[in-house]
């Protein structure tokens, strides 16, 4: 078993009344970036949160480079993360944010330098986190997941709030990552913001896995990248104002 | 555990709110304390020296306790107000971890806090008292930390701030709302003493006995310790099982539940 | 067009208002918060006023002791009064005139141990401020009875006084064998007029009372009363009368000493609340009657604490003040959370309004939580406390609803206190901390809390006169007399300050806050 695998396997999840996730199972291989699709409420940052150990699952499991998260010595030198880019103490700096997370990996403090300018951080790096930006908010989330040169990457809606020019440094980023035979998986609710990202795609909708394969696969018979989304979780939208105005109030 | 530890304490000191109010630990302890002494008077008069210097130099630490409950409230609750606490969590996944290492550094800071601040008041006390009729004129001993029940006053004084620390982390992880978990610290701290001077006895001495302040409060007496509602270490052990119960109370919360 | 702008920002601040309303109740937290700061409020007053009970014992000995409490007569004018005294009397049949010479005043003051019943054993030779001794008119010797009557007192000269509360001053100055004193009362109907002299022969007039629906025939006689020192010390007198005469307006005859005086002690019985120095007594000398009396006749005076209908309500409103002040900080600082400011401002972007529909809405939800649980609680408590035997302070239906709505404001400008520190300060756990500290720390040396005459020292007074904790004033009841010496202290259940005075400084406090608040939220950014 390589150390550079996401194993999920069949994950139920119950929030009070509601099912986020009824049986859910993929796996995401060293060296692709896997795209993970799904309208807003599909479940996909529970499967994320379950994934770190955040959340605990009801039935079934989720496993890292073979090991459930909980059980690894040092979890962000084997997966990095970045689940909210707000989830920051606005009084602290960036770099302090970075350090403190280097501390409990046991990362020397150099390498905290070594992030900042990897994600582009720079001079900002010295300024309260509170002042930043969203896309810089998101640099930061990013370095933080550099932090211990991960095999395995969890990103939740990386592209949110990043300029053209961020996005496109976010995509090359992305794809070097894979490249160097890491393990990535990307939410998105955005289909669109995928190719030339992803290899693979995982679409998830109401908590069930609708859809699991390369990404060139799910094109067919000349539909737009938008109908195949459509199509594929026409059953599974929480809420679509434009189509159903009554649905969702 | 010494990689969360370096993380805790990392966290806590790049934080300039938390010198302030470490600071603000200090400031509290000696203004109340002086504030105290300078407006009381004992008549020489009065029956029986009733009066414990020791204690009445501390009374400061009644006002600083809250200071420390704020402290330490926040250490927890503010990661839940920001969301960083999933990233504390996926950093570390040993929950238990997290919180023990929070607690020695809040803890070590509370100390370190308390150690001036219980000197402090000493001499503040020192040089106060006689003027207040309670000094070497009025048949009480000047106050010293040579003395043995002083010295005892003074280390219990810091492990009972170390303590309420402690109480207050665990029902920070508990509550997790920052407003919620200092109005219930600052609540379980200063009702029971209160009520326990409403009522009559025996409920009143009960409420004392088991009460987290009044019980830890009462390694600071020097005298007339035969009154006290629980002896001195015994009174600061209550304490202890209140705080220590707090974070365990609070670990299995922090484990339990879903970050 | 004035009135236009004025009428458009009456209702941009009812429409924010709305808008904070519509916040604040759609937190279930904080509206179970309301209902729970509301019941915690009656359970601690009722705890609190079941834990309370009033034993008296009839002898040292604690077999003797039973529920109940000693009795406190109801003053003619309402209230609660002392009315004890010696007396003697003869009665009048319609109008007349009673004349006296005093010509020694004299005492002695208990000096024995505090904690010891008083006796005549260790005295020391003395008068009270207040001792009186002279001429009176009364319905009947039975306690509370109308009456008028005039008097030499112990440091306050010849006065007239009626019904209790009413004073005038007459001759000043000490009696004495070189400045006897002559007295005169007389009855026209219903009213009493009462009369000094220096010499018997030069009256005036000192004043008069109406006691209406004084019955026909009434009690006239010689009285000597005298109450416990201002240090809390019994006391007993003795006054020389001399040159008595009774003189009906009618066909009847005059009385002289050597009449028939009946004597009376009035109010000294083992379960009477006026701790006198012995029984009193009358004595001849020739033309002299010594009359030695111990007691007082004026207001009751709260020592050893009766209780009053508030004096169940203090905890449960430091209870119910911790959970607004909670309430208040957080919903002054959750707006920061999670930029909810920046909707806020720009739903109204007039920044003070959005402040002045905030303190609206929390210090709404306070009064109402305070006021209608003390509604609850004053009547239930007084009945649980009534019911162990505690004596209850008589208060009337507007002095309740003073005090019901005086805990309303308390909670309420508390938590709109907290508010304005939650809004400067962003940060909710310093505005709670600096909420309890004053609201919370000050009820520890509030009344109910000091015991005896020794509590309450200079810090107290100062701490609810001139802090935030003066708003607890509200919860005093107890009314003070000028015509009684007695420490009117924290510790005996008077705060220094009336309650709305108390309430007035409190929101000055309150203002402040509020102001400094509407200041920093227009200079700040956002």
């Amino acid at each position: 078993m390589s150390d550079t695998t996401i194993e999920v396997d069949g994950l139920y999840k119950r929030f009070g009344h509601t099912l986020a996730l009824d049986g859910v199972s993929f796996t995401v291989a060293a060296g692709t970036v896997t795209g993970f699709v799904g309208p807003n409420g599909a479940g996909k940052s529970t499967t994320m949160r379950i994934i770190l150990g955040l959340d605990s699952a009801d039935r079934g499991t989720a496993l890292v480079g073979g090991r459930p998260y909980a059980g690894l010595t040092h979890p962000m030198r084997q997966v990095g993360s970045l689940l909210d880019a707000a989830a920051l103490q606005p009084s602290r700096s960036g770099r302090n944010h970075l350090l403190w997370i280097a501390r409990s990996q046991r990362l020397p403090a150099s390498r905290v330098d070594e992030v900042a300018a990897l994600v582009g951080l720079g001079g900002a790096a010295r300024r309260k986190a509170g002042g930043y930006s969203l896309g810089m908010r998101q640099r930061l989330g990013i370095a933080a997941a550099m932090l211990g040169d991960p095999p395995v990457l969890i990103m939740d809606e990386p592209f949110n709030g990043m300029d053209p020019e961020g996005i496109i440094w976010m995509r090359a980023f992305l794809r070097e990552l894979a490249a160097e035979g890491r393990a990535v998986l990307v939410s998105s609710h955005l289909l669109s913001e995928l190719p030339g990202v992803a290899d693979h795609v995982v679409v998830i909708g109401r908590g069930r896995v609708l859809a699991d394969g390369p990404l060139p696969d799910l094109i067919t018979g000349g539909e737009s990248l938008e109908d195949v989304y459509l199509r594929l979780t026409a059953s599974a939208v929480e809420y679509r104002s434009s189509a159903e105005p009554e649905t969702g109030r | 555990m010494s990689a969360a530890l370096a993380a805790e304490w990392t966290k806590l000191r790049t934080l300039g709110e938390t010198w302030w109010l470490a600071a603000g630990v200090i400031a509290v302890a000696l203004a109340a304390s002086a504030a105290m002494l300078a407006t009381t008077h004992i008549s020489p008069g009065a029956p029986g020296g009733g009066s414990d210097p020791t204690k009445l130099a501390l009374t400061g630490l009644d006002l600083a306790q809250a200071v420390v409950a704020v402290i330490a409230v926040v250490a927890v609750t503010e990661e839940y107000a920001t969301g960083m606490i999933r990233v504390s969590l996926a950093a570390i996944p040993r929950r238990e971890a997290v919180l023990g290492a929070k607690a020695l550094t809040v803890a070590g800071l509370t100390v370190a806090a308390a150690l001036p601040a219980v000197a402090g008041c000493l001499v503040v006390g020192r040089l106060l008292l006689p003027g207040a009729g309670i000094g070497p004129g009025h048949c009480y001993p000047l106050l010293s930390i040579a003395h043995g029940a002083t010295l005892r006053a003074a280390v219990g004084a810091v492990m009972y701030l170390a303590l309420i620390a402690l109480l207050s982390l665990g029902v920070g992880a508990i509550v997790r709302d920052t407003a919620t978990a200092t109005g219930v610290v600052l609540a379980l701290l200063y009702l029971p003493p209160l009520l326990a001077l409403l009522i009559a006895d025996p409920w009143r001495r009960h409420v004392e006995q088991i009460a987290p302040m009044t019980a830890g409060l009462a390694v600071e007496a020097t005298r007339h310790l035969g009154s006290l509602p629980d002896a001195p270490w015994a009174g600061l052990g209550i304490l202890g099982v209140w705080g220590v119960g707090a974070l365990v109370a609070g670990g299995v919360v922090l484990r339990v539940r879903d970050a | 067009m004035t009135a236009l702008l004025a009428s458009r920002g009456r209702s941009g601040l009812r429409d924010a208002t709305r808008a904070e309303w519509t916040k604040f109740r759609t937190v279930r937290g904080w509206r179970v918060a309301l209902a729970l700061a509301a019941g915690l409020l009656v359970l601690f007053s009722y705890l609190q006023a079941h834990g309370k009970h009033t034993g008296y014992c009839t002898t040292p000995s604690p077999t003797s002791c039973v529920g109940g409490h000693p009795y406190v007569p109801d003053g003619a004018g309402g209230g609660a009064v002392a009315d004890a005294y010696e007396l003697a009397s003869r009665s009048l049949a319609g109008d007349g005139t009673i004349t006296a010479r005093i010509t020694s005043f004299s005492g002695r003051i208990w000096a024995g141990p505090s904690n010891e019943a008083p006796s005549l054993a260790h005295t020391r030779p003395g008068l009270a401020a207040w001792s009186k001794a002279g001429l009176m008119v009364t319905s009947s010797t039975r306690q509370g009875a109308a009456y008028a009557a005039v008097m030499a007192t112990g440091a306050h000269g010849v006065r007239f006084q009626y019904d209790y509360t009413h004073d005038a001053p007459g001759l000043a100055g000490a009696v004495s064998p070189v400045a006897a004193r002559w007295l005169r009362l007389t009855r026209t109907g219903d009213t009493i007029t009462g009369y000094d002299s220096s010499d018997g022969t030069t009256w005036h007039r000192i004043g008069s009372a109406r006691l209406v629906g004084l019955p026909s025939t009434v009690r006239v006689g010689l009285f000597t009363t005298s109450p416990n020192t201002y240090g809390g010390q019994a006391t007993r007198a003795t006054a020389a009368f001399d040159h008595i005469a009774l003189r009906p307006s009618g066909d009847g005859p005059s009385a002289g000493a050597a009449a028939t005086w009946r004597a009376t002690s009035t109010g000294i019985g083992p379960r009477d609340f006026y701790t006198a120095l012995g029984r009193g007594g009358e004595r001849r000398h020739g033309e002299t009657i010594l009359v030695t009396g111990s007691g007082d006749i004026a207001l009751a005076v709260a020592d050893a604490g009766p209780d009053t209908a508030s004096d169940s309500l203090l905890f449960g409103l430091v209870v119910a003040m911790i959970v607004l002040i909670v309430v208040a900080a957080m919903f002054a600082t959750s707006e920061y959370r999670r930029g909810l400011i920046l909707t806020t401002l720009a739903a109204t972007p007039r920044r003070g309004r959005v402040l002045a529909a905030k303190a609206v809405v929390i210090g709404a939800c306070g009064f109402a939580v305070g006021a209608v649980a003390s509604a609850v609680a004053v009547p239930f408590a007084e009945h649980v406390m009534r019911a162990n035997g505690n004596y209850i302070y008589p208060a009337g239906p507007l002095t309740v609803m003073r005090v019901i709505a005086g805990c309303g404001l308390l909670v309420a400008l508390s938590a709109v206190a907290v508010l304005g520190l939650g809004t400067i300060l962003r940060r909710s756990p310093v505005a709670i901390l600096a909420g309890v500290v004053v609201f919370i720390l000050p009820a520890f040396t509030g009344p109910g809390v000091l015991g005896g005459p020794g509590g309450g020292g200079s810090a107290v007074r100062w701490l609810y006169t001139v802090t935030p904790a003066a708003g607890f004033s509200v919860l005093g009841l107890l009314p003070r007399s000028p015509l009684v010496s007695f420490p009117y202290t924290m510790g005996n259940g008077y705060y220094p300050l009336p309650p709305w005075a108390g309430l007035l400084v409190l929101c000055a406090y309150v203002g402040t806050a509020l102001a400094a608040a509407m200041m920093v939220l227009r200079r700040r950014d956002a």
